[in-house]
């Protein structure tokens, strides 16, 4: 099988990190005055090296990238000697644009799936352009990788792409994040949920023979969990739901008649929606009116988050009103086999140590099925 | 609607041979002996579950002819109805003292044993918790039932005991189910620890013992003997198609788990009771692992040789406590061709690859058996020694 890569290097991601900054974007002169050093070309090169080490069936791929170091001489340095430039930036410094000029070029090329290398500024410009037409694989470079398109190391994305040429992986959802601009400009540092992409995940298999197993569709699992919530709520008539943010909870309300927003947090009572994107001091009205609450949340982007990312509605304030023990949270199992485990960051570290405290939570990952997940204490990034 | 009613049949068949999924039956031309006849050629046999042989014991044999001679072919009905013979009274006493429990009681299957009990034993406002890597049987009796369900790490009772704590308050009954053996790995789940978590809270054990029976503990009396907790676990699960060499499911316990069982195991109560020469080869095999311990010691003797000497090939044989020996090889494609060479070459063991196992951990699964001489298993030895140089896996 011809499989056709598109390969994109945001030669400038992650130099803002070395020297202190949040960021690279907009801030590049002043991350070079720093003294940063570029760091993504040699990251981008290492997997591709990595990849063509491991795989038989590399000679099969045809590339597609960029001019200089934004994927071509990361190619050639890597041994990749047949290639088509299908962009080549106008200046030496490279930004935003050049990355979303790069994916338009490769939307009229049919690509299989796009390798790119960067951050979650990165992921955010190509998915804006791309939407979800085209599967995204993300080497880590940047200085925020929230979102989930990204391998964990230059290894694990090597090991990715090449499960993926062996068809053990599969296309599906994943998130993408970043830092929230409007509360950075106002000196805040927070991460939101902007949408989702497409990206390679793990499958998930049911033993159908004796040895014989199926994968099975992502959406089938998000429809069990479905049928699941559904029941949960007919059995708590009085309960108000809360559904939190992303497309596991998304689906499960569509599988539902309900019209529920993607990214916000939608409140349902005796099975109608009653109130949309609510944002905190909402919430705080409703629980005043309910007595019985549960929330509904999956977790968010790659690092398992369930609170703090994505989610800022659902403040400490809210989280102790509704009871730590009211959260039900939901997970297809090939999202639990990439984010092994669940973290929360709520901002309040007392409400952060009740869950440290807990340890675990049973996750539900199919009908009436749950396991047990641990909570991994969070490096607060808010405070360096 | 205009349809083509039994098109899927032969388009689903299809899906599995273009996927290589399909079962690709070998036939057996002898008896499941050591030395085997498959699809014509002559074979050693080292993927059978006949762990001790005694499907060819001439005990065994005879008690099968002679039942079959006094009692006929067939039992003529369901046991719940005209089918209850004294025969397989007499197997399940047997079976009880054999297992050191009050009672047992004999299923059709194993599979129907626990297709038929486990949806019985919970149901609504219950929960069934269950290791992550139980056998499909049990997965389908799980299914069965209105209880919830949860899932704890392999062999993890720390993982379980957070499972427990947080079902405890909110259910009525709590079923605990594991193997007892692990058939792709032959590790043993720490019963003696699950069932003192139980205890703690409350919850029901169950076992399905299929592949430490006969195999495991003094005399090869089970999961039970083997951590000295006989009687303990609430319901020993096993099968007489292993190492008992014969068919069918059982479960052993107190009296009310059986008075109970067969009231209301609807695989038991609408599935035909065993012919009697099933039933009387039931009861030889259990005579002859009251009378001749050789068999479980030769197993054993021959586990620790061939493992020890695949280690010093430089085979990685994991982490089995048991006679399933894994020889992991890791890719699977590699594994398929490791099988079919040794078949070539004589040995019949069969390959088990991704997503049965991880995807590193591709193997071939050797099933050792207390028939097999030193001599076979030096030949075993030397052609899986030839057969992994030539593939470069040592």
């Amino acid at each position: 099988m011809r499989i056709k890569i598109g390969f994109i290097v945001n030669p400038i991601a992650g130099m803002g990190g070395r020297v202190g900054l949040k960021g690279t974007d907009n801030k590049l002169s002043e991350a070079k005055k720093l003294g940063a050093k570029p760091t993504a070309p040699t990251k981008a090169k290492d997997t591709i090296t990595e990849f063509i080490k491991n795989n038989k069936k590399s000679d099969n791929i045809q590339w597609f990238t960029c001019a200089g170091d934004m994927g071509e001489n990361e190619l050639r340095e890597a041994g990749v000697t047949k290639y088509t430039i299908i962009y080549t930036p106008n200046s030496s410094v490279t930004n935003a644009d050049d990355t979303k000029n790069a994916c338009r070029e490769l939307i009229k090329k049919n690509i299989d799936l796009i390798l790119f290398c960067g951050g979650d500024g990165t992921a955010r410009d190509i998915v804006e352009v791309i939407d979800k037409r085209i599967p995204l694989l993300g080497i880590p470079a940047g200085v925020k990788m929230h979102s989930g398109v990204f391998g964990v190391t230059v290894q694990a994305t090597a090991r990715i792409l090449d499960d993926y040429m062996n068809n053990n992986l599969t296309v599906g959802d994943v998130d993408i994040l970043d830092v929230d601009e409007e509360l950075y400009r106002k000196g805040e540092w927070r991460i939101r949920f902007y949408g989702n992409a497409k990206g390679i995940i793990n499958t998930t298999y049911v033993q159908v023979g004796k040895a014989t197993f199926e994968s099975i569709p992502e959406d089938n699992i998000k429809d069990e969990l479905a049928e699941h919530i559904q029941e949960e709520m007919k059995r708590r008539p009085d309960t108000l739901f809360l559904l939190g943010p992303g497309s596991t909870v998304e689906h499960i309300a569509k599988k539902m008649n309900l019209k529920k927003t993607l990214l916000g947090i939608d409140a349902v009572y005796k099975g109608e929606i009653i109130g949309e994107d609510l944002n905190e001091k909402q919430i705080l009205e409703l629980l005043g009116k309910h007595k019985d609450v549960k929330v509904v949340l999956s977790p968010i982007g790659a690092q398992g988050f369930i609170l703090g990312r994505g989610n800022l509605q659902l403040s400490p304030e809210v989280i102790r009103r509704i009871g730590i023990d009211n959260i039900i949270v939901v997970a297809t199992p090939a999202k639990l086999a990439s984010t092994p485990f669940l973290r929360v960051d709520t901002g309040d570290k007392n409400l952060d140590f009740l869950f440290y405290e807990k340890e675990y939570l049973m996750v539900v990952i199919g009908y009436r099925l749950s396991r047990v997940v641990k909570i991994q204490k969070t490096i607060n990034f808010n405070n360096n | 609607m205009k349809r083509n009613p039994t098109a899927f049949l032969r388009e689903e068949y299809n899906e599995l041979v273009e996927k290589n999924f399909d079962w690709k039956l070998h036939v057996l031309e002898s008896a499941s002996t050591p030395h085997a006849i498959v699809d014509g050629k002559k074979v050693l046999m080292m993927c059978s579950n006949n762990y001790l042989n005694l499907s060819n014991h001439p005990r065994v044999i005879k008690g099968a002819i002679e039942a079959a001679k006094k009692y006929g072919a067939g039992s003529g009905s369901v046991r719940a109805i005209a089918g209850t013979m004294k025969l397989h009274i007499e197997v399940e006493k047997k079976l009880a003292k054999f297992k050191r429990t009050e009672a047992a009681l004999v299923y059709q299957t194993g599979f129907a044993a626990n297709a038929g009990l486990i949806p019985q034993l919970v149901g609504e406002k219950d929960i069934v918790i269950s290791d992550e890597l139980n056998h499909g049987s049990i997965i389908d009796g799980v299914r069965l039932s209105k209880a919830d369900r949860a899932i704890y790490k392999h062999r993890d009772v720390g993982d379980l005991e957070k499972v427990l704590k947080d079902a405890d308050p909110k259910y009525r009954r709590i079923l605990i189910v594991t193997d007892g053996v692990f058939s792709m790995d032959g590790d043993i789940a720490p019963m003696d620890e699950i069932v003192k978590l139980a205890n703690e809270y409350g919850a029901m054990t169950y076992v399905d013992d299929a592949h430490g029976e006969g195999v495991i503990g003094p005399d090869g009396r089970g999961i039970g003997a083997y951590f000295g907790i006989e009687g303990k676990i609430d319901v020993e699960m096993g099968t007489f198609s292993k190492a008992y060499g014969v068919v069918g499911g059982l479960i052993a316990g107190s009296q009310d788990l059986i008075n109970f069982a067969y009231n209301k195991s609807r695989t038991w109560l609408l599935s035909g009771s065993h012919p009697p020469a099933v039933a009387g080869a039931q009861l030889a095999a259990l005579e002859v692992l009251e009378t001749e311990p050789q068999h479980v010691k030769k197993l054993w003797d021959n586990t620790n040789y061939f493992k020890k000497e695949m280690q010093s090939l430089g085979f990685d044989t994991g982490e089995s406590e048991t006679p399933i020996t894994p020889v992991i090889i890791g890719d699977s494609a590699k594994t398929k061709d490791m099988s079919k060479m040794l078949f070539d070459n004589g040995v019949f063991a069969l390959p088990i690859v991704f997503p049965m196992v991880a995807r590193d951990k591709a193997r071939i699964r050797v099933m050792m058996n207390a028939g097999l001489t030193k001599k076979d298993l030096d030949f075993a030895l030397s052609t899986f020694e030839k057969c992994g140089k030539q593939l470069k896996i040592i």
